[in-house]
């Protein structure tokens, strides 16, 4: 796979990971950043050995802080929009994904970094994470969807406070506030985090892939539809042969379970 | 002003609800005084952030029943959209507006304090809609906004049951962002509320609307919004000034143009 400048990736027992590596202290997101993750989460997707996707920064310091700030500070509003845009496609194919991808946030986590986060659909934490929205701190909010996705996650109220603030949070903090989903010790961080993802890699694909997609539609379309939805995704799995042995094995095991000797 | 009262300070407007014999009751006159001065409030350049407060221990005990008691479903209307349309404009406000909660904030108090940016509070603080044991609803928006904040099986059974919240119930259910000891959360609070006003006064308005409109709408086209904000910061003194603070490591003076 690759050549990737920006990032490494690998596959192991059915979880594909890509490693952001930038070469520098910080994992920043800029232009080339962002091309290459495109790239490797479509390579990712493809890839019939793969059951779910992990982001991480891992073994750096950082996940990822957003923007290279000497670049950006000298765009006009155009290079703004453009850029805006850029980052908000890769979130798109994060979001639109067949398999699950999960955020490892293996440290610092800021501006378009926790974005970036927020567009995954897991978000696991080693307990060194610290996690902001610092954007208020040099005059701009952020443009890859952060001020509407954070209050879907966290509430509205608490988002404000994130962005209004521009403080930093600890992992312990951004689980009260169910920005993240596990925290793990940073020592057994990337172990957790691969025991985590086999378990959803090992789903049966077509069930994890309809479970996601009715996740994210039940954001944005009504309680009705959304029902609708449902029922097609579920119709769509009979009669299949994996689906009726799962079936077959869980009445078997409960039987099992429930008659007495 | 005979209901509340208001000091500015290094561009920090300190409001409190002066009703303190009545538990600052939420009475017709309030409503209208609050309503005046946030209108003066909004047009003042010098004015960076507002703090709602009540006096005497506790916020607000909700509206003041004496008034309303004897109202026709046509006063009653008025009266709603006379607290609906303050609600909107204290949510709407340019600037950031903070709440600090002691004691009583039930009711309509409850749904002035749901209009503001996020709610903080002390441990004295106690929350609850109790319309429904007087035979009425919450009619200041709170049957809107207090299950877009806590969910929305959460806010019925405050709404149903009427029962106090405690301090740290609210805290734990997302009703209030943080929880401070009376006697240093006004200081904390200003502390916060003037640390935030020393950003970028551009970027916080807009960061402000986007997540306010953009909760609204669907996803897809509250992102598109963010975009063209994100834009718009490119175009600002405070993004040169922020950004070259941040190269040059030092501290950016912000003049919100």
């Amino acid at each position: 796979m690759g050549p990737w400048q920006l990032l490494k990736t690998d596959i192991r027992r059915g979880v594909g990971t890509i490693y952001l590596d930038n070469d520098q202290r910080f994992n920043t997101l800029h232009r080339d950043c962002i091309l290459e993750l495109r790239d490797a989460l479509k390579v990712l997707e493809d890839d019939t050995d793969v059951g779910c996707i992990v982001l991480t920064g891992d073994p750096g310091e950082s996940f990822a802080v957003g923007a290279n700030i000497a670049e950006m500070k000298d765009f006009q509003p155009l290079d703004g929009w453009k850029f805006s845009q850029l980052g908000q496609g890769l979130f798109d194919q994060i979001e639109q994904a067949k398999k699950p991808v999960i955020a490892a946030l293996n440290g610092i986590t800021m501006g378009g970094g926790c974005d970036l986060a927020l567009a995954c659909d897991i978000r696991l934490a080693s307990d060194r994470l610290k996690i902001a929205h610092p954007g208020a701190k040099l005059g701009i909010i952020t443009g890859f969807c952060g001020t509407q996705k954070l209050p879907r996650i966290v509430g509205r109220n608490k988002a404000k406070e994130i962005f209004m603030t521009a403080g930093t949070y600890s992992a312990q903090e951004a689980l009260r506030m169910k920005l993240i989903e596990q925290v793990y010790p940073a020592a057994q961080f990337m172990d957790s985090v691969r025991v985590y993802a086999e378990q959803i890699a090992a789903q049966p694909r077509q069930a994890l892939q309809l479970a996601k997609k009715l996740l994210n539609a039940a954001e944005n379309v009504c309680l009705n539809n959304g029902q609708v939805m449902e029922l097609g995704a579920f119709a769509s799995l009979f009669p299949r042969a994996g689906t009726m042995e799962r079936i077959d094995d869980f009445f078997a095991a409960h039987s099992r379970i429930d008659s007495p000797e | 002003m005979e209901s509340i009262s208001f000091t500015l300070q290094d561009g920090l407007a300190h409001i409190q609800l002066q009703r303190p014999d009545r538990l600052n009751a939420v009475s017709l006159t309030m409503l209208s005084e609050l309503q005046e001065l946030f209108e003066r409030l909004g047009k003042e350049q010098a004015v960076t952030g507002v703090l709602l407060a009540g006096s005497g221990g506790n916020f607000s005990a909700g509206a003041d029943l004496n008034e309303i008691r004897h109202f026709t479903p046509l006063e009653a209307i008025a009266f709603a959209e006379q607290g609906q349309k303050l609600c909107s404009m204290i949510e709407g406000f340019p600037r950031p507006v903070l709440v600090a909660v002691s004691g009583y904030a039930l009711g309509a108090g409850l749904e002035l304090a749901l209009s503001c940016d996020y709610i903080l509070a002390d441990t004295t603080a106690q929350f609850a809609f109790r319309e429904l044991s007087y035979g009425v609803l919450p009619a200041f928006g709170g049957t809107q906004r207090l299950p877009r904040l806590v969910g929305k099986a959460k806010a019925k059974e405050m709404i149903f049951t009427g029962q106090l919240l405690g301090a740290e119930e609210a805290l734990r259910i997302g009703l209030i962002n943080q929880l401070f000891a009376p006697e240093e959360m006004l200081v904390k609070v200003k502390g916060q509320l003037q640390q935030i006003c020393s950003y970028g006064l551009l970027s916080l308005q807009l960061g402000k609307e986007v997540i306010d409109t953009g909760y609204e709408i669907n996803l897809a086209a509250a992102c598109k919004m963010e975009r063209d904000a994100f834009a718009v910061c490119f175009s600002t003194d405070d993004q040169k000034e922020g950004m070259d603070a941040f190269m040059e490591k030092r501290q950016p003076r912000f003049t919100g143009k």
